[in-house]
């Protein structure tokens, strides 16, 4: 028996284990799942300590000398101070860092690469039939999300059209997502009878 | 849903607008182009994604592009990447570090994004097999996205609005991708912004380009029991209202 097959039969198991949680809640299932658990962990581990710890910080700070590096070194040591009460407070100096760096680049983010451009592609194609139904869409769904005002009379009525536009936008969402289970399912048959059982070639 | 499988049906495939135009895209590029192609999926979406990196890998292969493949997804992605682009680069004939290089995977994809942009070399020192980057001759030419052609993103989460939203709108690089079906509808509103130029959809999005390519494979092969799936699953919804409506008119009638 050759490794490949082993592996094979050893993912054909794992497969097919998780799959009796169809029928009911079984040791097979969980088995898998606590296996799959750990091995995630693990491997999630050893790939943050080779690629962040090794390869940015420890290799370039000892053996390139590139000592600016200590800086963010030790706010990732501070971290750790949250698991002593008495100085857990120094975490605060590298969580500041983090969420004023991500708040930072996502408000650009937001403002410069989605909500500019979505508004300026909503506006630009208003003489056309689709470029009306767009805006029309746009700003019934947003009048039904506007809740400082009673939904009633001509208000009610456009937010009723964007209650359309919404399921409408749902529907295609779960059409979607319909299809990407199923494709899931395919995938996971595909294997067990091309990779194991060699049905297909 | 398994019979389809066995004995394939061979139902019509029909190609959207938005693979037509990724397709048109990559086939636009000339030769030496560079292309960065994402591997920004995890194991468990293989059967949409992993068409969609073949074809898109077999496709800038023959056309002689300089592909630089790289992951932001921790779990898988990266065994998957080696994988896909081993198999591809041994099919055409493709040498590492002067037709493709890895770079493999770096924790936390804003920095990762942005600071490619700035340069490569900062922020991938060395590739995935530990090789310094100043050592490849295709990194040579290769410093930041003003070096890339093109940005193939293959993605089942939310890095493809990253890669939009930094990369696409702070230095421009054109760009395409192929998602998971969960991701496609949010994803239509790009190519309405032109922030990309093309866009596959799922198991279908990934069918369309190994058609398009000429690389028949799983996708096209899984979307026969696709279709009978859906079948099945439009039957049984018209059943179920049509049993309701039924119910429903003779609790009035009562």
């Amino acid at each position: 028996m050759s490794w490949e097959f082993f592996g094979t039969t050893l993912a054909a198991f794992f497969t097919l284990s998780l799959y009796s949680f169809l029928y009911k809640d079984n040791p097979f299932y969980k088995l898998a799942e606590h296996i799959f658990a750990g091995i995630s962990a693990g491997y999630y581990v050893g790939l943050i300590w080779h690629s962040v710890i090794k390869q940015q910080l420890w290799t370039p700070l000892f053996n390139e000398r590139q000592y600016l590096l200590i800086i963010p070194g030790i706010l990732g040591l501070l971290m750790f101070t949250r698991f002593f009460s008495k100085v857990s407070w120094l975490s605060r100096f590298s969580l500041a860092f983090v969420v004023g760096n991500t708040a930072g680049i996502s408000l650009i983010r937001q403002l410069h690469g989605m909500v500019l451009p979505q508004v300026r592609s909503t506006f630009l194609n208003v003489a056309t039939f689709s470029g009306i139904v767009m805006v029309l869409g746009v700003v019934s769904t947003l009048i039904y999300f506007y809740f400082s005002k009673e939904h009633k009379g001509a208000f009610g009525f456009v937010a009723k059209i964007g209650i359309w536009f919404i399921m409408v936008s749902f529907g295609a969402s779960f059409g979607y997502t319909v299809m990407a289970r199923v494709s899931l399912l395919i995938g996971r048959a595909q294997f067990l009878l091309t990779n194991w059982l060699h049905i297909i070639k | 849903m398994i019979m389809p499988l066995i004995f394939p049906l061979g139902l019509p495939l029909g190609v959207t607008q938005p693979s037509l135009d990724l397709y048109d895209k990559v086939e636009s590029l000339k030769e030496g182009s560079v292309v960065l192609l994402t591997f920004d999926y995890y194991p468990s979406t293989l059967p949409e994604t992993e068409p969609m990196s073949y074809a898109a890998l077999r496709q800038l292969f023959r056309k002689n592009i300089k592909v630089v493949t790289v992951t932001t997804i921790p779990l898988g992605a990266l065994s998957v990447m080696e994988n896909v682009v081993k198999n591809v680069a041994r099919e055409y004939d493709k040498k590492y570090g002067t037709d493709y290089v890895n770079l493999g995977f770096k924790y936390g994809y804003q920095a990762v994004l942005l600071g490619m942009g700035r340069r490569i070399e900062d922020i991938f020192p060395m590739d995935a097999y530990n090789n310094k980057l100043e050592t490849l001759p295709l990194m040579q030419r290769v410093k930041n996205y003003k070096d890339i052609d093109f940005i193939f993103i293959v993605s089942d989460n939310a890095t493809v609005d990253y890669w939009v939203s930094l990369v696409n709108a702070q230095f421009g690089t054109p760009m395409g991708a192929g998602v998971t079906a969960v991701m496609a509808p949010k994803c239509y509103s790009y190519l309405q912004t032109r922030q990309m130029v093309g866009l596959l959809g799922g198991m279908k999005g990934a069918a369309e380009y190994e058609k398009l390519t000429s690389n028949p494979g799983r996708a096209m092969l899984g979307m026969d029991s696709q279709s009978i799936i859906h079948f099945a699953i439009i039957f049984f919804v018209v059943l179920g209202n049509l049993g309701y409506f039924a119910t429903r008119k003779k609790e009035v009638s009562k």
